[in-house]
Formats: structure tokens, sequence, C-alpha cells
């Protein structure tokens, strides 16, 4: 049984926008503002730092190599808080440049992934028949090419430059988005709020994209959070193999597999990356989590 | 009797000031009532008086915010509200419950017969699994599903509505409860069908000496399939009689209201919508229509062909309300499909406005589409989830480019206005709306076009008698007010008598009768019309008895059908010619038409109309 009851704040709140509504609702969660916050001071130290602080991530200073991180181990100081590379390099610096390209690389790719997967997905489970068997075997044709080696094959051949490295991990990730997308799209397009919508003369086009699009695709996004972090480690897993973005510019993969010849004696090389990886992504998943959460409590059961 | 001889023995559940609250809310208040062993009791009212509710509190299956917060449940004399424990294990063994929606509640990854034997080995692990399997096999027959065995091994989408619905019962009763509570089993079957399981249940009921809680909203079942009545009203039990005696004399004014409200088949001040002749220019007109799906089965290498429609040729008038009736399956939905133009028939014509909906090129159909509208069934899954009702509305008039913003947001605002959705709603999501502020949704948005005919797909039938009523006042209304033309599609008899002026009945995709509403109500042409009208739930003594009349089992699968009438197996008067050729549609005089050789008697007229 439903039963609506309407308190005054409630009938405020009724006369909304829904949307207006959502962010509101989202907002008023105290993750969702860490999240937020965190998520800003980040980007800004990110895109501010490296030049404010006069700090090249690349310039060499072997009198100041491995140098520790604050207040741990001998010789910290403040001017490297996070402390010193083997060759010098300030690690906050780098450690911000590398959370730059890394967070271009992991957010373009998996938009990317989200796009490519989104629309062949559509279309493969809106027309079904002979437009689905293509597409999907183009899926499974892609599925079939192994990452590394498609990554080699494309990144060996051409220079391995940061746009070519978002084009490969995308094409290698897109057909899972497409098959899921395709089988909810299978179920929705059977229901009888679509039939509706042709009865009063919607085209495909616009029942696709204004009406089933919307719908499926926030839950989509919300897993697509979880895959920037994934594509951040596969740059790194590129990097490590030496087809990531080449040195001296620093991102998260170069940097680890620097840090890892010296994990013994200067142990903070390898970690920092990791750190501010952790951090990032636990302000986005923050974010998306509330934001998910007032989406589910203001669309409730409708 | 049966009542005396149930009165003696101890009663198997004793409910005494029941109340059951919501929060603060109290749902259901001092509701006391007991069962004995044998005995069917039926509960009724509209929705929202608590039935449901009612029927999980005895059932130990509330959840939040439900809440019993005073009273008692006696089972065989032991208190289930004091107790949880034994309540819980009393549910699925001792106490069972029936649903009204079968195809939910079974299982589609197992056959039936296993989740069968699955069920009575969890309440009785004692029992083998072979005594098991042959238990439900026995109670499979106990309510006739043909060749159990066979039956047995299928999965539940092999199985009718009826079918499921009968071993949803099965499953209640394999653990030989000694009650059984049936939550609306009814509603969601075709009459025909219904009229079966009732028939099926007071059967059991006397085998097994099971007590049976029978909750239902529609009072002439109730009244037919029960020893005693009792009447809910927002929570509080109204009264409590055997059958006749309420409907003879009712002691609460809730119920002499109920009785009142009833539509009447028969009464001869039911007033049938007058036929409108002023305009000789059909509306739309329907010229042999055929529809064919292929499919493949289980297990078969090729196609099967599907006959859904057949041989459909009917007119319909400007400012008529036309009815199409028949059960599930009879391709009702195919045929609104076709007019619809959502798909193409094989072969015919569907003359709408001058042109043909079937041959009509897309952007031209897309054009006809403002011209006539579709109010699809389901109140839940028709509308676009997660939109506010302000964009459901204006969404139509987007996608004809009707109006500039300002004008498109007036015009749902008064749309809403006419079918009585509140101002305010505008910017909500259909989440809180009920049924009926949902189904006048979907009439708002079908109207907003401002189309010449509306097709009313089952629209009603998930409403309930009070909502029902609401809305034809609606349609009737806004009928005066637009001149809309209405072709009402449905399984409700008592519906389609109440508003409709000619009714076309279907069975196994063909039109097997077109007539005035009088005409089919009084005279019906065809043999199934007289089963259909044998089986509806009406408490007037009946035109037609169902003894003579009601079918035995369910119509035959529309794939590989029998040459000649496709009613001749379930026709009490089938004779050879039946079963060798098809009839056609003949007119019987009075602008009738029926397709029967029983008719051949009356003169024929050899020019075909369909008027």
């Amino acid at each position: 049984m439903s039963v609506t009851t309407l308190d005054p704040a409630a009938r405020v709140a009724a006369a909304q926008t829904v949307s207006s509504r959502i962010w509101r609702e989202a907002f008023a969660s105290i993750e969702f503002r860490i999240g937020l916050i965190v998520f800003i001071l980040l980007v800004l130290a990110a895109a501010l730092y490296p030049e404010l602080s006069g700090l090249d991530p690349t310039k060499l200073s072997v009198r100041e190599k491995l140098i520790p991180p604050l207040f741990l181990g001998e010789g910290w100081t403040w001017k490297h808080p996070l402390g010193t590379d083997q060759l010098g390099r300030d690690m906050l610096s780098r450690a911000l440049t590398g959370l730059r390209y890394s967070l271009l690389i992991g957010v373009a790719t998996t938009v990317l992934m989200l796009i490519v997967g989104a629309l062949i997905g559509l279309f493969a489970g809106y027309y079904g028949g002979r437009v689905d068997m293509v597409l999907m075997r183009l899926t499974d044709a892609q599925l079939a090419i192994p990452m590394i080696i498609l990554a080699i094959t494309i990144l060996g051949v051409s220079r391995p430059t940061i746009p070519s490295i978002i084009l490969v991990l995308g094409l290698a990730g897109w057909p899972v988005y497409a098959r899921v997308m395709r089988s909810t799209v299978m179920a929705e397009a059977k229901k009888e709020y679509v039939r509706g919508a042709m009865v009063l003369g919607a085209t495909n086009l616009r029942i696709m994209f204004l009406l089933i699009l919307p719908l499926l695709l926030p839950p989509m996004a919300f897993v697509a959070v979880l895959d920037i972090a994934r594509m951040m480690i596969f740059e790194s897993v590129l990097g490590f193999i030496g087809l990531g973005v080449q040195p001296p510019t620093p991102t998260f993969g170069n940097i680890i597999s620097d840090g890892r010849k010296y994990i013994m004696n200067a142990w903070w090389i390898a970690t920092m990356p990791g750190v501010f990886l952790v951090i990032t992504l636990t302000s986005i998943n923050l974010m998306g989590a509330a934001l998910e959460r007032a989406r589910n409590k203001i669309y409730g059961g409708a | 009797m049966k009542m005396e001889e149930a009165m003696k023995s101890a009663p198997v559940l004793q409910v005494s000031n029941l109340t059951v609250a919501a929060g603060e809310r109290e749902i259901l208040s001092a509701i006391s009532f007991e069962i004995h062993p044998r005995e069917i009791l039926s509960v009724i009212g509209e929705s929202g008086s608590g039935k449901t509710v009612l029927a999980r509190a005895i059932a130990s299956w509330l959840s939040d915010p439900l809440r019993i917060t005073g009273g008692e449940i006696r089972f065989r004399g032991q208190d289930l509200v004091k107790n949880p424990g034994l309540a819980r294990k009393l549910a699925g063994r001792e106490i069972a419950y029936v649903g009204g929606n079968p195809a939910g509640a079974l299982d589609p990854t197992m056959t039936v017969g296993a989740q069968l034997v699955e069920k009575l080995r969890a309440v009785r692990p004692d029992i083998s699994a072979t005594e098991a399997k042959k238990k439900a096999i026995q109670l499979l027959n106990a309510v006739r599903i043909p060749s159990a065995h066979k039956r047995f091994e299928e999965y539940p989408f092999q199985y009718s509505g009826g079918m499921m619905q009968r071993a949803m019962i099965v499953d209640a009763l394999i653990s030989d409860p000694a009650l059984l509570i049936a939550d609306n089993i009814t509603q969601p079957l075709d009459v025909t069908v219904a009229a079966q399981i009732l028939k099926l249940m007071r059967d059991l009921n006397a085998q097994f000496s099971t007590a049976v809680l029978f909750i239902c909203s529609s009072l002439p079942v109730a009244c037919d399939a029960s020893d005693r009545v009792m009447v809910l009203n927002a929570g509080k039990v109204a009264e409590m009689q055997p059958p006749r005696a309420l409907i003879a004399d009712p002691k609460s004014a809730y119920t002499a209201k109920l009785i009142q409200e009833l539509p009447k088949l028969w009464d001869e001040s039911t007033r049938a919508p007058g036929e409108e002749r002023d305009a000789p220019v059909p509306v739309l007109s329907i010229r042999d229509v055929a529809k064919a799906y292929k499919i493949r089965r289980r297990g078969e290498a090729g196609l099967s062909v599907v006959q859904a429609v057949r041989n459909v040729s009917f007119d319909v008038f400007q400012g008529d309300n036309f009815g199409v009736v028949g059960e599930s399956g009879c391709g009702k939905s195919s045929l609104m499909r076709l007019l619809t133009g959502l798909e193409r028939p094989d072969h015919g014509q569907i003359i709408f406005d001058g042109e043909d909906v079937g041959t009509a090129s897309a952007a031209t159909l897309r054009g006809m589409r403002k011209k006539f509208q579709l109010v699809l069934q389901d109140p839940y899954g028709s509308l676009p989830p997660q939109w506010p009702i302000g964009k459901i509305l204006e969404e139509p008039l987007k996608i004809h480019g009707i109006g500039s913003a300002a004008e498109r947001r007036d015009r749902a605002r008064a749309v809403m206005n006419e079918v009585g959705l509140p101002d305010s709603y505008y910017n909500h999501l259909t989440g809180g709306l009920s049924a009926g502020q949902r189904q006048r949704l979907n009439v708002a948005r079908a109207m907003i076009l401002e189309p010449k005919l509306l097709i009313m797909d089952e629209t009603l039938s998930a409403l309930d008698q009070t909502e029902q009523g609401k809305l034809l006042d609606l349609f009737e209304r806004l009928q005066a007010l637009h001149g809309f033309t209405y072709i009402f599609i449905s399984h409700d008899l008592t519906m389609v008598r109440r508003v409709c002026s000619r009714i076309a009945v279907m069975y196994l995709g063909e039109v097997v009768e077109v007539a005035p509403n009088e005409r089919l109500f009084f005279d019906p042409g065809h043999p199934y019309s007289r089963a259909l009208l044998s089986a509806a739930p009406t408490l007037e003594t009946r035109r037609y008895r169902p003894e003579d009349c009601l079918l035995e089992g369910e119509p035959p699968s529309p794939i590989d059908l029998p040459p000649g009438c496709a009613f001749a197996s379930r026709c009490p008067h089938a004779f050879d010619r039946c079963r060798a050729e098809n009839p056609v549609l003949r007119d019987r005089g009075g602008r009738a038409l029926a397709a029967c050789f029983l008719n051949d008697e009356t003169p024929a007229v050899s020019e075909k109309t369909y008027a």
C-alpha cells in the first residue's frame, strides 16, 4: 500500500524541479560535502601547486636525493614535504603533476568508453535483429583482442602520446559497457511506457535518447566512476612496460616503476602516487554515492 | 447444514480486537472474527480498506512500518501476536497464503513440479522425494490441471494464467494447512477462468476441510464464493453476515451503498448509451483484418504460426462508445496494436479518417497519431519512470512541435484540471500517485493532443469499483465536452454494459458477434457470448445459467487452429458442420451480427453490412 503523507516541508520541496531536489538532497549529506571539498582541493593543488611553488617536477638535484617526507627518517625539510626521489626531484610536485596526467587519462578514457559503449549498446538493444548482430559481433571481435597486445601494436607503431594512450585504453574498455547497455535497453524497450511513447508519435531516436538513455545512464555512470581508478592503474601498467607516457613527464605509472628499485630504502617514492590515488578516488566515490542515494530517495518507487 | 456443522467445532482462527498501525495511523482497528474448519469467510472492501494488511497480519507477514498494536490472533487457541516464533513456524505450514500474482510468485527457472516438491519438503522434511512428487501430482489433478504428471515437469511460462493460479493453490495446499488465505486470487483472471477457480476452491474446501479466508474486492464474487461475508470499510468491520442475508438486508449504510453502486447487467433501468446516428460516416472502419505471428516453439525445428487476429471487420462511428470484449489471449491486444499502427496487418484495411493505418508511411502515421490516442492498461508500467508529471504531459506536445514552452505548460495545467489532478502536482514524480490518479494522468496525456478517437485498452481493469465509476463519469464528461469517440477494449462485461453503445465479442482472434448493447445482453447470438454472460460476476438472477453455458477447459492454443469454428471444442451446441466449416459474421437484423450456424434459421441477409 502506498500511503503518502506530505508534511509542509515536503510540500515546499515538491514545488521545485526534480533535478534541483536531487542536488539539494545530495548536498545536504555530509559525505558529499567532504568529498567535494577534498576533490576541489586536490584539483586546485594539481592545477596550481607545481607552478606556484616554483619547484619543477623534472628538475634534478642530486645533492637533495632520497630525502624522506616530513617527520620521518633523517634529514627531512619543509622544502620537500613529501621528500624527494633518487634524482632529488620534489615528490609533492611530481605526485601532483602525475595526478594531473593520470586524472586526465583516467577520466577521458572512461568517458570515451562510456560514450562508445552506451551508444553501441543502445542501438544494438533498441533495434535488435541485424543491427544487433553486426554491432555485437564487432563487440565480440574487440573483446577477443587482449588489451596489452592492442596497446603494444598501436603504441609500438605510433608514439605513445597522451591522446593515443587514451584512445587505446578507451578502445579496449568499451565492449563491457556495450554489453551491459544492450541487455538493459532490450528489457526497457519492451515496457509499456515505450509503447506509449510510440503511440504518442515519438520517433525512435527520441525514445532512445530522451526516454531510455537518461534512465539507464546514471547507474552506468556510477559504475564508470570506479573504472576511472582501473584506467589510472592501466596507464601505470603501460608506463611500467615502457609504453605509457614517456619520462621525464611524471605520471603515476612511471613514478611507481621508478620507485620500485628503491622500495627498500626509499619507500615513499612508490607510495605517494598510491596515496593520492586513494584520496582522489575516495572523494569521487563519496560524491557519487551521495548523489546516487539522493536519486534513489527522490525517485523512490517511480 | 454445513454452517451449523462448522459452528459446532472449535474455531481454527479467532481474531479479537486486532489493531494494526503504520506509525501513528491506524490501518485496521479492533477487527474481530472467527473462522471454523470448512468455512469460507470472504473479506471485501475497496482498495485501501485494509484487506491485504489483514491477510498479512494473519500470515505474520507485516513489514515496516506496519505493526500490530493490539488484540489477539488465536490460531487453535494459541496467540500468534504474543508468540512470533510460533507464528513463523505456522506460516507456510498450517497457515497458507495465495496471492494475486501467480506469475510473480513462481520461480521461472524451476519446473512447477520441482517448486511444489521443494515447498513440501521444506515444511515436512520427513517426506521422501518420491512421495512428495506423488502428492504434488495428486493435488495438481485435484485442481484439474490436464495431464498433471506431464505438466509437473513443465516450467511456469508454459502454464496459462489460470493454470499458474491453480499451481499456486496446490503450492498452498500441499502442506495440508488448516487455514488458507486467498488474497485476490481471481482478480487477474478472465471471468470464465475465475468462475472455474471459485468452483474449484469450494470443492477443495469440502474435500480437504480447510478453512478459507477469501479476500477480494468484488461483492458478487465474494457472495458467490463464501459462507459468510465480512465487509471492511476504512479498517473497521462494517458488518458480517451470510451472503444472502447481506444482500437482502444490509445492516450498514456502507454495504447498502456498495450493493446499490453495483452495475447491473440485466436491469431494465440500466440505460445503455444511445447510438449516434447523425453522422453516417464511420471514424474508423476495419475490413477483414488479419495478423499472424511466427514463433519458434521449444523442441521444434520450424516456425509455428499464431493466428492472433483473423477476419475482423467492424465500423466505429463518430461519438460512439464501441466495446471490444473477450478473454485474455483472444486477440484484443493484438487488435489494439493493429489499430494504433504499432504493427501492420497481414491483410485487410484499417481506415481512419480516410487513410489506411495499415499501409500509411511512418511519417504519415506519425502525423495521424495526433488524431487517435491510446490509453494503456497498466497504470504503473505505462508512465515513463522518473519523469515529473508536467514533463509527461508536455511530451506529446513537444513531439508534435505544438506551442511554445509557456503555452505547453498552460495546456498541461489545463488538462490536469480537467481530469482532476491538483495543480500542485506539476513537478511531482509519479511515485506517490494511486492507480486511479495514474490512469487519470494517462488519460490526460492522451487527450492533450485533442484526438478524435481514444482507444482504452483495459484502462479501468486495474482499478476498484468506486474509482472505475469516477473515471467513467470523467470519460462521459470529456466526451460531451470534446466529442471524443471511444473504443473500450475490456474483459469486464459490467463496465461495457454501462458505457458502450455497440459491442464486439472476440474469441481466439475472431469477432464472433457484433451487436448493440441491449441486444447483446438480452439476446446474444453466439454461444460464447452466452458463456461470458453466465460467468459475469453479478448479484442478479442470471439470464444464462452457468450450468448450461459455463465452459469447461480453456481456449485451444491459437497455434494449429482446428478447421471449422474455433469455438467448437468448447461449445455445448456444436454439431458436425461446426467442426468442418468456419462460420462468418451474418446479419441477424437490427444491426446485430453473429458468426454461428445456429442462427441460420433466421433469414440471412445477403448484403454484408457492418453497421
